[in-house]
């Protein structure tokens, strides 16, 4: 069998092309990480050479093969109670703000993405059950979303590593999971707190329907677009949320030089960012 | 009270509903630019990206808009257009009096740089030096290997001193020894402003340290 090469140019060629469908942009350093992930999906697809695949790839009326490509190539690393400042801020200062101000009954909606392998909404979930007394006052629906259907297909099966639930408190870890094998299974009841969707945020008919949300988690997600896109998230997040709704953004992360139309909130566990009360 | 779950397939149902509410061809999506709700003025204006000369309703609406958020999202498609229509839009808004406008164009068009460089050599021959103070703005970070070239350019031949005192501040972020001759000319030229010389100073020592 010959050897695949992808040349600079095709490396180029398919950089553009994938960033226009995903937002994802590479730069020339993860020439290797792409370059290896091509090559596997050509042999794959029984392509032969980059021009066949590309092809293929470009007018495939299904979008399966772009969509597997796209699993192959997002980072997936996360953990229980990453950045757990957060979680605190959620309970002791976000949501309190959000219920004071609440003019209904309707439940309190967060929004979790990119879900990944589920780590962060299922934190999240817990975080309420064991540390917010208004889970007794109000219902709470949690969507957690991810491009990648491999990571949805296994958060929902809520089964984890024990390098996962490392940061877990023994007691939270015996409360939810029963240790399997090489790893923890998560209890049906908190598997069925969250709800897991397919989204492509660059995509405006994927993210039409999320809105009304009064709390978004996106976490060490923009640190991988561009400019540009993150302009697209930062809009997305806007149209999302309701009126005086928070968006919490991963420690390195600024909403600052992306858009002025959030206000920056600095409560005493974590910097936030609120969508304005008031009609801008 | 407990945590909830709506299905996925209420979303999908959220979104046909939005289908039939509003009608999304072209022609429609162009004229809810101007609708009163500011949320659907935003939809059209994300909408409108896939229609052709889609740059012609946006930057007409641009002009116009006193919202912030819609306007934000008029100047993502528009950026996302890239087009001639587009940036010439943008250039339009540097000669706004609306300060905010001014600045969120000049933000859009820092993500432009191939769009922006054919013209960037008309901007810094602008006759209102407001106009190529903006420009040299835009040069702050705009991702194009002549940036350089272009200041280099502004200090050796513009006549105003504040253009060029925004032009030689940029210069000692992100000049090399290149422009060491043009910061001495820049001082002959400008003997009488003190922070002019000033500048140039700070700006040949940060080089020459680097």
């Amino acid at each position: 069998m010959d050897t695949i090469t992808i040349s600079q140019e095709d490396f180029l060629k398919f950089r553009e092309f994938f960033y226009r469908k995903t937002g994802i942009q590479f730069e020339d350093s993860k020439r290797y990480f792409v370059d290896k992930r091509l090559i596997e999906r050509i042999e794959a697809t029984d392509s032969k050479t980059f021009r066949n695949y590309f092809v293929m790839l470009r007018f495939e009326v299904s979008g399966s093969e772009i969509q597997t490509l796209t699993n192959l190539m997002t980072v997936n690393e996360t953990y229980f109670f990453r950045e757990e400042y957060q979680f605190k801020c959620m309970v002791n200062s976000i949501l309190p703000e959000i219920t004071t101000h609440k003019k209904d009954r309707r439940p309190i909606r967060i929004w979790s993405v990119p879900s990944s392998s589920g780590e962060e909404p299922y934190s999240i979930a817990m975080y309420l059950l064991e540390q917010w007394p208004g889970i007794n006052q109000w219902d709470v629906e949690i969507i957690s979303s991810d491009i990648d259907t491999r990571m949805i297909a296994q958060a929902r099966k809520g089964f984890y590593s024990p390098r996962s639930v490392q940061n877990l408190p023994k007691y939270l870890l015996d409360k939810y999971f029963k240790p399997r094998d090489d790893g923890y299974q998560m209890c049906d009841d908190l598997k069925q707190a969250v709800e897991f969707t397919r989204v492509n945020l660059m995509q405006a008919a994927d993210v039409r329907g999320y809105r009304n949300f009064d709390v978004i988690f996106c976490r060490n997600l923009l640190i991988y677009f561009d400019d540009l896109s993150r302009r697209q998230a930062a809009d997305t997040f806007f149209d999302a949320l309701n009126p005086g709704g928070f968006l919490c953004l991963g420690h390195s992360e600024s909403m600052s030089r992306i858009s002025s139309l959030y206000q920056i909130r600095k409560f005493s566990d974590s910097v936030v960012y609120q969508k304005s009360r008031e009609i801008l | 009270m407990a945590l909830i779950k709506q299905q996925s397939s209420e979303l999908s149902e959220i979104i046909e509903e939005d289908e039939r509410k509003r009608v999304r061809d072209c022609a429609s999506l162009a004229q809810q630019l101007s609708d009163p709700d500011p949320a659907a003025r935003r939809w059209a204006a994300r909408d409108l990206i896939d229609c052709e000369d889609a740059s012609v309703p946006l930057v007409a609406q641009l002009q116009q808009e006193q919202n912030r958020s819609v306007r934000e999202i008029i100047l993502t498609s528009l950026v996302q257009l890239g087009d001639d229509v587009a940036v010439a839009g943008l250039v339009e808004c540097l000669r706004s009096e609306d300060a905010s406008l001014r600045n969120e164009a000049i933000e859009a068009m820092k993500l432009l740089p191939d769009a922006v460089a054919p013209i960037m050599g008309k901007l810094l021959h602008d006759a209102d030096p407001d106009v190529r103070i903006f420009a040299v703005n835009i040069l702050e970070s705009l991702r194009h290997e002549l940036v350089e070239e272009w200041l280099k350019e502004v200090i050796e031949r513009d006549p105003h001193v504040n253009v060029c005192a925004t032009a030689v501040d940029l210069l000692s972020e992100v000049g090399t020894v290149t422009s060491r001759e043009a910061l001495e000319n820049l001082k002959v030229r400008f003997a009488e402003e003190p922070y002019i010389c000033f500048a140039a100073d700070l700006a040949i020592k940060r080089i020459c340290s680097t």
